[in-house]
């Protein structure tokens, strides 16, 4: 494995057995690496949003080995994997799921909050400076819920970077925006790869932004193409 | 301790449904302040019962039983195949009354949980006035001793209690006998006992206690003139009144007592058991009534946490994706029941003092009360409040746990 590889999957294979017993992932191996931005394409049911749960830990229920910095994941407690997801990983998903009764900015404060590794202030600086590189400083003290649906994704955005993960994972995070949003985004993770050499992996059904990507990887019928 | 940041989540989610909150709140409040009201009324009624009780009855009565009953007498003096043929058996009683009441008052006074102790003479006798002539009880008593266990001086109508102490010829009727027997205040009245003994007295006091059996068939003379009556030394007593510094332990002290003096030795409680029956009936069911109150309330909490929860269920599936981990999910939920508990707790012990207070303050006349008993006991303030945690506790904790076992993955892939 070289150095420079951030997660890998190994034999991967995923089972639900409601309704009936189906196998989702068969099998899959890969290796991404540092400051790559990957994204997960393929037919609607083909496995895409399974793999990204695998892969981001919360789903422990699969066969396989996965390991993320050469520190093996699978097997540990679910409060194990809570900590190491607080530390390691940032989440966008096709819903922004904010606090409502929070404002924008301590939205973004809470992983770090929760991390508990930096003073409040210098997590309320932060904070802010995640909202100006994603053009929404303006909005920072508004509550959640009054922000359009474009911005609040970009507060989750914000969220997802503020304790600087080494890994972003998105479930179709541009579904629900308009084509300027979808390019806003875009660029916002083109340039966390690039210059902060954080890993990217996003599932969309978007060709363009699939397009843009470093690597591509279709699915189809739980097997990698 | 609770993380700051749980805190403010669980802050969040109350500010954003304060109106359920402010009713589950009420629910508790209610709960708590029906306990309090609950558990003080029934324990003021029972004060009253026992105070009503305690003003004819003491503690401990010391007397002297019949002979234990000897239908059987030959079974001691004739064993195995004999025929014996014994007409008209009867029992009789040999010492009759407490002949040497000094000396077991003596003894009986080195315990240390006795209080009051005094000596009566009792009787049945005749009251005559001219020729009405009514049957019904005296009592020779040492008036300033049974004051002090059964404060009958307050239940004076007319004259004064502790001057019979003074009046060997001095006689003080119930309200109700004196009627019977047309006679008021400083008229004389007959006395004539089973025996045949008469004697005169005066009348220096009526009596009013609203028990009937006292108001209606009973005077109380000199405990030393009732001796003389009956015939007897200056020793004699047909009762030994005890009262205790605390009556709760009537029946060990009594059973202490049984062992020191050779007569009969009977608790309150086991003399009336239908008192002891009433207080524990009352209590049980001030308990049962006001565990269902406040379980309602429980049901309340548990509803509008398991609304939140439903609700919030996005959230908790994006918190646990974010890395809090199951317990902090637990803690946000938990705390909120329990602010919910605590405010509503306090506002609830506070609401129950006042509308005990209120209660108190309704008339009510029957017998000695003016107004509906209350108790404030410390103990049901504490216990309303403890009872009332615990159950928002669990009411709380169980969708509390629920939310922590929520599957980020199957609520975020929708
Ligand atoms: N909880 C589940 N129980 C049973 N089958 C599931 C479950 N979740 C997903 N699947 C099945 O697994 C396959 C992959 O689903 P998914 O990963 O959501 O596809 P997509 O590529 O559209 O994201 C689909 O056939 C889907 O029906
Ligand atoms: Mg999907």
């Amino acid at each position: 494995m070289e150095n420079n590889t951030v997660l890998s999957a190994r034999n991967i294979s995923k089972y639900f057995y409601e309704p009936a017993i189906f196998q989702a992932l068969k099998e899959l191996s890969f290796d991404v690496k540092k400051g790559e931005f990957l994204a997960l394409i393929g037919k609607s049911g083909s496995g895409k949003s399974t793999l990204l749960y695998v892969l981001s830990t919360m789903d422990t229920n699969y066969e396989g080995e996965l390991l993320m910095n050469n520190e093996k994941l699978t097997g540990k407690t679910q409060n194990e994997l809570a900590a190491f997801r607080n530390a390691n990983i940032g989440f966008v998903f096709q819903f922004h799921y904010l606090l409502p009764e929070f404002s924008a900015i301590h939205n973004v404060m809470l992983p770090a909050l929760k991390l508990g590794k930096k003073s409040k202030e210098q997590i309320h600086q932060d904070a802010l400076e995640n909202l100006d590189l994603l053009g929404i400083k303006d909005q920072a003290y508004k509550s959640a819920n009054k922000l359009s649906g474009g911005q609040q994704q970009r507060v989750a955005i914000a969220r997802a970077l503020i304790n600087e993960p080494a890994i972003i994972m998105g479930d179709e995070p541009t579904g629900n925006l308009d084509s300027k949003n979808t390019d806003i985004v875009f660029d916002i993770f083109r340039e966390l790869a690039e210059e902060r050499g954080q890993t990217i992996i996003a599932v969309t059904h978007d060709d363009e932004f699939a397009a843009k990507s470093d690597r591509v990887l279709e699915l189809s019928d739980g097997l990698i193409l | 301790m609770i993380k700051a940041t749980n805190y403010k989540i669980a802050q969040g989610h109350l500010t954003s449904r304060v109106k359920q909150a402010l009713v589950a709140m009420l629910s508790v409040t209610f709960g708590i302040s029906m306990y309090i009201f609950m558990n003080g009324f029934m324990t003021g009624v029972n004060d009253i019962q026992e105070e009503l009780a305690f003003s004819t009855l003491a503690h401990i009565r010391i007397y002297n039983d019949l002979p234990e009953d000897r239908s059987n007498l030959l079974v001691n003096y004739y064993q195995g195949d004999k025929l014996v043929n014994l007409r008209h058996p009867k029992v009789i009683q040999y010492t009759e009354g407490i002949v040497n009441a000094d000396k077991v008052i003596n003894t009986v006074s080195q315990l240390d949980e006795l209080a009051e102790i005094t000596a009566q003479v009792n009787m049945n006798v005749f009251y005559r006035n001219g020729l009405t002539q009514v049957n019904g009880m005296l009592a020779g008593i040492d008036a300033t001793m049974e004051h002090r266990l059964f404060s009958i001086a307050e239940s004076m109508k007319e004259g004064s209690w502790v001057a019979l102490d003074h009046r060997s010829d001095g006689i003080i009727l119930g309200v109700g006998l004196a009627k019977k027997l047309s006679l008021g205040m400083n008229d004389n009245v007959v006395v004539k006992t089973a025996d045949g003994v008469t004697r005169n007295f005066k009348i220096i006091g009526l009596l009013e206690t609203s028990l009937a059996s006292v108001d209606n068939g009973k005077a109380f003379i000199q405990i030393n003139v009732a001796r003389q009556l009956v015939l007897k030394n200056h020793s004699y007593a047909t009762d030994i009144q005890v009262n205790l510094k605390d009556f709760d332990s009537s029946r060990e002290v009594a059973r202490k007592i049984d062992t020191l003096v050779g007569y009969k030795v009977e608790s309150w409680n086991d003399a009336n058991g239908q008192l002891e029956a009433g207080n524990e009936l009352r209590n049980y069911l001030a308990i049962a009534v006001s565990l269902t109150i406040l379980l309602v309330a429980g049901f309340g909490i548990y509803n509008i946490m398991n609304m939140t929860v439903n609700e919030k269920i996005k959230e908790i599936a994006i918190l646990k994706a974010m890395g809090f981990e199951g317990g902090d999910i637990v803690e946000i939920f938990l705390v909120q029941s329990i602010i919910i508990g605590l405010i509503g707790g306090v506002v609830g012990v506070i609401f129950g003092g006042v509308v005990s207070v209120l209660i108190n303050n309704i008339p009510f006349e029957l017998a000695t009360i003016k107004t509906l008993p209350m108790a404030y006991r410390m103990s049901d303030y504490l216990s309303a409040f403890g009872f009332g945690m615990l159950t928002t506790f669990i009411a709380g904790y169980l969708p509390a746990k629920m939310a922590s076992k929520v599957d980020p993955v199957e609520i975020i892939r929708g």
